[in-house]
């Protein structure tokens, strides 16, 4: 007890010492952190800054990289910094960026984002940048379906830096060996169809372990059927249509055809991590596949060896042809964005609006499909067709004026998810087609007069 | 006054944190849930329209509100009859007792994604574990989450992957029953069934009380499972209220209807919270 008593005087001193060593390190490392220069030094700090936000990472990121570093290198006005952001909260960062105040510059998006963020006025329209000579000259030379992916009212608020298009993948080994000719490819969905049944194998237990064609994804055949969801003329959203439900009806029955459980089955079995190289075309799980045209490249990478074709997507009878939904990588500028000049100027750059030779090498990067026929045509594109050849199948799709994007309202992406849940209805048979369409229909009704209602 | 101050001078980072990002949040909810609000425009008063449409024009609403009560009432009471049970089994004097609690805690401090990601794989129709071993008895197995009967099934199964932090509760609440209880239990000729019966389930009843007031709470906001492995799907089948909610407020950027959601299930958990605590008298024993 004494012995405590004696040394409690010499231990406060130690004590008191400590804390304030403990509290100086403390400072010290606050300091320090706000101190240390950004991890991210800039490359050209006496520029202007462009802060350009993208969704791309791993081999994609390093592409949009390459592109921002060429961008730089062009000029001496502008410094594009490349930030990407992750993808699934990327959309959430933006409207609160926006809503603070502080936008970055311009963005590369491939979400459905223009008529909701047009309609709210977050999107500064790209076409009054544009003298009425480079307005007229886009609209003439850009892809329709560019066009579309873009617009909202008649306004541009989107430039694609690249369009998605899907067409079939098949591979000739698996034809031969079921005693078809891989150079009569079928020109008739139902053809097809039918040759996916002769393709198909089944397991002793009769699962499927491998599909011959799976068709599937109601949006992409729509317009393939000769239906779709949005009238351009009327600006008008189309869902109960005799196209549409004879589209949801051809594919619902073939679902039933094939057994609804065992495509469940079969699908779980495949290697869907989300990988390229997992891709169950290459494992071969799939005979006739569709898909979109960034696999090109990706077989290339991953499987070069793989004997495989492309083709569009058969018409049935009375159907399309080169038909289908379509999406695509495209730049925006937020309304609020510090330097709207700057951000043009690296879209025209990147899009080849400015200089569609040079764009069409960044084209090739990310075996992106071009924004218009300029781009296309340019000898570097070219050669790029002729390594790989299997890659002028969606090119050609392209300028289909058949070729269909989702129906640019402002309220798309409650649209898009109902016509998808209409269709998983349908195709697991809980819906008749015709029942799916006609609750689709009074579904979107009631949320058009929800709208009208809020003043909308 | 002194000291109050101090105390408050150490608090002030957490008090400013909570008034900032939970209070302020909290009461703008109410008055946005009287507004349509995209987040980026300013809010435009509607007055009642959110709740009008939520409950007369939204049949998802609905069915997100039933799939939700659907699981309350399914995993809520499972999942304390297996952590008690668990908590009974893990309370018995075994060489090596601490290595089981550890085996049965150590889930619960998994990450919810992670677990929810190797449910994935564990409930693959085709190659997942369950319809595996089921395979070995003759038993093909349902196709679990892609199967609009199974999949909510299927998530109240997985609950269970997660009550080790309840059995560690019921543990400590069992340690906490004093032993002459089981001795005087013992002299009246009580066997194991009539002393669970007649003394650990009355005193463990605060325990069971408070696990189920956590349970319901829990499960009106369930939503990471549903996030990642269904997305609400298929067919609805798993669209929870929370999700439902999140969906309203960050896809659909309808803010305003997203907060009446969150009052409407504010209210219904209040209620239920108070129903419960009213009965509670009734079958919760306080003291020896």
């Amino acid at each position: 007890m004494n012995a405590r008593v004696e040394s409690a005087p010499q231990a406060a001193p130690l004590r008191r010492a400590v804390i304030v060593l403990l509290n100086l390190l403390l400072a010290g490392t606050f300091i320090l952190i706000f101190a240390l220069p950004s991890p991210r030094q800039r490359a050209y700090s006496e520029r202007i800054p462009v802060r350009f936000w993208h969704m791309w990472s791993g081999e994609w990121k390093d592409v949009v990289d390459r592109i921002a570093a060429r961008f730089n290198e062009s000029q001496d006005k502008y410094e594009v910094i490349a930030l990407s952001v992750p993808g699934g909260s990327a959309d959430y960062k933006f409207l609160l960026a926006v809503a603070g105040g502080d936008p970055p510059d311009c963005m590369a998006q491939w979400n459905q984002v223009v008529p909701a963020w047009a309609d709210e006025g977050m999107l500064v329209p790209l076409d009054s940048l544009m003298t009425p000579e480079e307005w007229e000259s886009f609209q003439s030379t850009a892809y329709p379906v560019a066009l579309k992916i873009g617009s909202y009212k008649g306004h541009l608020y989107g430039v694609t830096t690249g369009i998605n298009i899907w067409a079939c993948y098949y591979r000739p080994d698996h034809l031969r060996e079921a005693g078809l000719d891989p150079d009569k490819f079928p020109t008739d969905l139902d053809e097809m169809w039918d040759w996916g049944l002769k393709l198909k194998c089944a397991g002793p237990d009769g699962s499927i372990t491998r599909m011959g064609f799976l068709p599937g994804w109601y949006a992409q055949y729509a317009p393939v059927f000769g239906g779709g969801f949005y009238d351009s003329q009327t600006g008008q959203v189309t869902i109960n249509t005799p196209a549409n439900l004879r589209a949801l009806t051809w594919l619902a029955g073939k679902q039933k055809e094939l057994g609804f459980d065992k495509v469940v089955r079969f699908q779980a079995m495949l290697n869907t991590g989300g990988f390229s190289t997992q891709w169950p075309f290459i494992s071969g799980q799939y005979s006739i596949t569709v898909d979109g045209q960034w696999r090109v490249e990706q077989l290339a990478k991953f499987a070069p060896d793989l004997e495989y074709r492309t083709a569009p997507i058969p018409p049935p009878k009375g159907g399309r042809a080169h038909a289908g939904w379509s999406n695509g990588n495209f730049m925006i500028i937020p309304k609020g964005a510090r330097e709207v000049a700057g951000a043009w100027e690296f879209i025209k750059f990147w899009s080849g609006v400015e200089n569609p030779e040079r764009a069409a090498e960044f084209y090739t990067w990310g075996g992106w499909l071009p924004l218009s026929r300029r781009i296309a045509q340019a000898p570097i594109y070219q050669d790029y067709l002729k390594k790989y050849p299997q890659f002028r199948t969606f090119l050609d799709v392209l300028p289909s004026e058949n070729i269909q994007v989702t129906p640019p309202v402002p309220f798309q992406v409650f649209l898009w998810d109902m016509v998808g849940r209409a269709d998983d209805f349908a195709m697991r048979g809980t819906k008749t087609p015709k029942q799916a369409l006609e609750d689709l229909e009074r579904e979107m009704q009631q949320e058009i007069a929800k709208r009208k209602r809020f003043g909308l | 006054m002194q000291n109050n101050r101090l105390g408050l001078a150490f608090i002030s980072p957490w008090l400013a944190g909570f008034l900032l990002f939970t209070a302020f949040p909290f009461v703008a909810s109410i008055w946005l849930s009287f507004c349509r609000y995209d987040i980026v425009s300013p809010p435009i008063w509607v007055g009642l329209a959110n709740y009008d449409e939520l409950l007369r024009n939204d049949p998802r609403f609905w069915k997100a509100l039933s799939n939700t009560l659907w699981y309350a009432v399914a995993a809520v009471p499972l999942g304390i009859v297996t952590a008690f049970a668990l908590a009974l089994l893990l309370n018995l004097e075994v060489r090596g007792m601490s290595v089981y609690r550890t085996v049965f805690f150590l889930p619960s401090i998994v990450p919810a994604v992670a677990s929810t990601m190797v449910f994935m794989w564990i409930l693959n129709p085709q190659i997942g574990l369950v319809n595996g071993i089921l395979s070995q008895f003759g038993v093909t197995g349902p196709a679990w989450l892609n199967d609009s009967r199974w999949a909510m099934r299927s998530l109240i199964l997985m609950s269970l992957w997660g009550v080790g932090g309840s059995v560690i509760i019921y543990l400590a609440g069992l340690k906490d029953i004093p032993v002459s209880l089981y001795e005087a239990a013992v002299v009246d000729g009580a066997g194991p069934w009539d002393r669970t019966r007649h003394v650990t389930i009355p005193m463990m009843t605060p325990v069971i009380f408070f696990n189920l007031i956590m349970g319901i709470i829990g499960a009106f906001q369930y939503f990471t499972q549903a996030f990642i492995m269904t997305n609400g799907g298929p067919e609805d089948s798993t669209l929870f209220y929370a999700l439902y909610l999140f969906y309203r407020a960050w896809k659909y950027l309808d803010m305003g209807y997203a907060s009446a959601m969150a009052w409407v299930l504010f209210l219904i958990v209040t209620v239920v919270t108070a129903v419960v605590f009213r009965t509670h008298r009734t079958w919760v024993h306080y003291g020896g």
